[in-house]
């Protein structure tokens, strides 16, 4: 089970996996980009003092072959082999990064993720995209790094200045003479003088029908770069040879370095793999990869050879002996259960998420609140719990706080418990669409009936919106200030809109507000009223006023 | 119109069961192969299929549910495509594979006859058996239909050296060598739980699964239907 990280999560490796021997896979793509995808191994000052630990299409492995450079397979546009217990002690800091070559920047890449496998499981998965960048031409996508034992950081940090500011940061002097200095300027002159054009299929050295994303949009003078050093008259295999850099380093990025190992070799194995998969040998050289899981955290789907269809039964593989097909089908396995059946693997999509964060959205109506991560307890409407791990107690809050005045005047009355201890509890209510919002700083309303749960730390005050024709005769909401999460519940996908100077809601509909916003009843029981038989149905509504930045949250359903 | 409608518009058979959207599922009836399915489940079908409620073999097996208003479940012979739904809910197909699984009455809405299956009663918990909390253990070689009310989450209860507890209202199904038993938080100031003022959690201990829903409604829609 992969567990998802975020930008700035870090975890030992030891609790995704007892494994050391570690598939690294980088997706990474954009239209019209290409990318150089390295791994810096760096000492404890996080310098680049040695600087064969720079793995990167032109020196596909370190010295002792801790570290691989694996090209292109199973859906990565790059992947590295690590394995932790041979990495020299010096090596204190392994930092895999992605670098734009040619024009662009990072707030155009499409979604991708940095993942680890091992043992063919995907154990861990950073995803990102590109809303999360801006001018960036470099990132450094995840660290393994070094502290008391190894760990692993989802960084997602980038430079404006591409490779150039990312060999800077990482100690530059002694890459500016050693290595490829300044590629950006070197590449085109020399692209050009060594590209055989008769190397122009790009996707060569890889045919992987999978990898859709990876060949096509390359600029077409680096095209030819990516087969050309395996196909070199010289005849040596250009990647376990620590040649001095080429003359265009940077050219080469687009198609994998020439993979050690054709592709194919491992694709019989990952057919069969599924249901056992293979455990990392530390022996061979490059032994191939564990197959690394497909997307989406599901057991591997092949990607080599035709996709097993959705559309109709896949050709049994002589395992159902008796079993002609029915004109309707039959049982058989699922292509997205991955051959291995069983209740765990049907479920896997319904899969807890684990996160380190002390809320985590399990789906969309259901959330996860970790007590143990800070020991503040949180206040969640009663009966909300659906499970709880670890040792928590729920303490009754009384009504106190707005039921006095809710309770009474509307009949509503929202009691809450108090959760405390240390575990992990489970929400929701209802099936309801849940939103977790997190403050910092700032304020917000909630009206008192969309209101789930909240960190303790919030501060809260009922306020109370009176207005003739609101049921019950006022309108409760809850304002929450400081800085925790507040998790609000909608029946179905909420709309969020900007306060304008004609923003109007319906008091049923209302789910929450900025608490900048000024809210005004407003009746529109004006003259037209005599002019309909009857009355639209809709009388009171709310109408906001505040300055650009304010907003409602409304859902489509009336309570 | 046709064209707009076209996308729903049932995918070609590739198992025995397969979901339609998120609340429906559509099995490959084969003759040979029965189902068990909930009583009142049926939507459509394609073909020749034939409905038995009450099915002698189910008064057997299940004779605890029996209180004179016949079973929940009616038998499904025959060829064809036959789609199932629960007001709404949403349909998880699984294919057990060789495991066992102990499902929530209420959440069981069809599954293989050639599976071994039981009803029981959870121990420790027959106080809450008023409420309709039977529970089906199903295992072997072929698939199962479970509803819930949104999407399901299942959660490892090996993972804390804790127990898990759940709400009872909540719970869809459990790997069945978990060790149950019933938990109150009843304190004078406690007070958790829907309604009745009652708290109790069903407390799971062991290596396997539990998969909850996020909705402690668990009335049973379909036995009200006639």
């Amino acid at each position: 089970m992969a567990r998802e990280f975020q930008r700035g999560h870090k975890a030992r490796i030891s609790d995704l996996t007892a494994g050391t021997d570690l598939y690294v896979g980088v997706q990474i793509s954009g239209p019209g980009l290409s990318f150089d995808i390295s791994c810096f191994g760096l000492d404890a000052d996080e310098r680049l003092s040695d600087d064969r630990y720079f793995i990167f299409f032109n020196q596909p492995a370190s010295p002792e072959e801790s570290l691989q450079l694996l090209g292109a397979q199973a859906g990565d546009t790059e992947s590295f082999r690590v394995t932790l217990e041979r990495i020299p002690p010096q090596i204190q800091k392994l930092s895999f990064t992605a670098t734009l070559d040619g024009a662009g920047q990072m707030s155009q890449i499409g979604p991708g993720y940095l993942r680890i496998v091992a043992g063919g499981e995907e154990v861990a998965r950073y995803s990102f995209d590109g809303s999360e960048f801006s001018t960036e031409r470099a990132v450094m996508l995840g660290d393994f790094y070094v502290k008391d034992v190894w760990r692993f950081a989802a960084v997602g940090q980038g430079f404006d200045g591409g490779l150039e500011a990312l060999l800077r940061n990482f100690g530059g002097e002694v890459l500016e003479e050693e290595e490829p200095e300044a590629p950006a300027p070197q590449a085109p002159e020399a692209a050009p003088a060594f590209a055989p054009p008769a190397f122009a299929p790009p996707p060569a050295p890889a045919p992987q029908p999978a990898q859709t994303q990876q060949a096509p949009p390359a600029p077409a003078q680096h095209i030819p770069q990516a087969p050309a050093p395996q196909q070199t008259p010289q005849g040596y295999v250009p990647p376990q040879a620590p040649h001095t850099p080429a003359p265009h380093p940077h050219a080469g990025h687009q198609g994998p370095p020439p993979p050690p190992h054709p592709t194919p070799v491992h694709a019989a194995p990952t057919m069969a793999a599924p249901l056992a998969p293979p455990a990392p040998q530390p022996g061979a050289q490059v032994p191939p990869p564990p197959p690394p899981p497909g997307p989406y955290g599901q057991p591997p789907v092949q990607h080599h050879g035709p996709p097993p269809g959705y559309g109709y039964p896949p050709p049994a593989p002589g395992g159902f002996p008796g079993q002609q097909p029915g004109p309707y089908g039959q049982p058989q396995p699922v292509a997205g259960q991955g051959g291995t059946p069983g209740v765990a693997a049907a479920f896997q999509k319904y899969r807890e998420v684990p996160t380190g964060s002390r809320w985590t959205q399990q789906n969309s109506q259901l959330v996860r609140v970790d007590l143990g991560a800070d020991a503040q307890p949180v206040l969640a409407r009663q009966g909300s719990m659906v499970l709880y791990q670890g040792k928590v107690d729920f303490g009754y809050k009384g009504a106190g706080f707005a039921g006095r005045i809710t309770g009474n005047a509307t009949g509503q009355e929202l009691s809450l418990m108090r959760c405390t201890g240390s575990g992990q509890v489970f929400l929701a209510e209802n099936e309801a669409n849940l939103h977790p919002v997190e403050l910092q700083g700032d304020a917000l309303c909630v009206s008192a009936e969309n209101v789930l749960a909240f960190d303790e730390t919030l501060a809260y005050e009922v306020r109370r919106i009176d207005g003739h024709g609101i049921p019950g005769g006022a309108l409760f909401t809850m304002q929450f200030q400081g800085t925790g999460t507040v998790v609000v519940k909608t029946r179905g996908t909420p709309v969020v809109l900007p306060v304008t100077p004609t923003t109007f809601a319906d008091s049923n509909a209302i789910v929450a507000w900025s608490a900048a916003a000024q809210v005004i009843v407003s009746s529109q029981v004006r003259m037209r009223r005599n002019a309909y038989p009857g009355h639209s149905g809709e009388g009171v509504n709310l109408q906001f006023r505040g300055a650009p930045g304010n907003f409602v949250v409304v859902q489509p359903y009336e309570i | 119109m046709n064209q707009q409608l076209a996308g729903f518009a049932p995918t070609p058979v590739a198992a025995r069961m397969e979901n339609h959207g998120h609340s429906m599922v559509k099995v490959a009836m084969q003759s040979g192969y029965d189902l068990y399915a909930r009583t009142g489940s049926m939507v459509a079908y394609e073909g020749f299929v034939q409905y038995e409620p009450n099915p002698p073999a189910v008064r057997q097996i299940a004779g605890q549910w029996i209180t004179g208003e016949g079973t929940p479940l009616m038998k499904c012979t025959g060829d064809g495509l036959l789609y199932l739904a629960d007001y709404g809910a949403d349909v998880v197909a699984i294919d057990l594979g060789g495991d066992s699984l102990s499902v929530n009455g209420t959440n069981l809405l069809a599954f293989d006859a050639q599976l071994d299956w039981g009803v029981e009663r959870v121990k420790g918990l027959a106080k809450f058996a008023g409420q309709g909390l039977w529970n089906v253990r199903v295992g072997g070689q072929g698939w199962v239909a479970l509803t819930s009310r949104g999407t399901p989450i299942v959660v490892d209860c090996g993972r804390g050296e804790d127990e898990t507890y759940v709400d009872p209202d909540a719970l869809i199904a459990w790997s069945p060598h978990l060790k149950v038993k019933g938990k109150r938080s009843f304190k004078a100031s406690s007070m958790i739980g829907r309604g009745s003022g009652e708290a109790y959690q069903m407390a799971f201990s062991g290596e396997g699964i539990v998969v909850v829903q996020p909705s402690e409604d668990s009335t049973d829609r379909l036995r009200v239907r006639g």
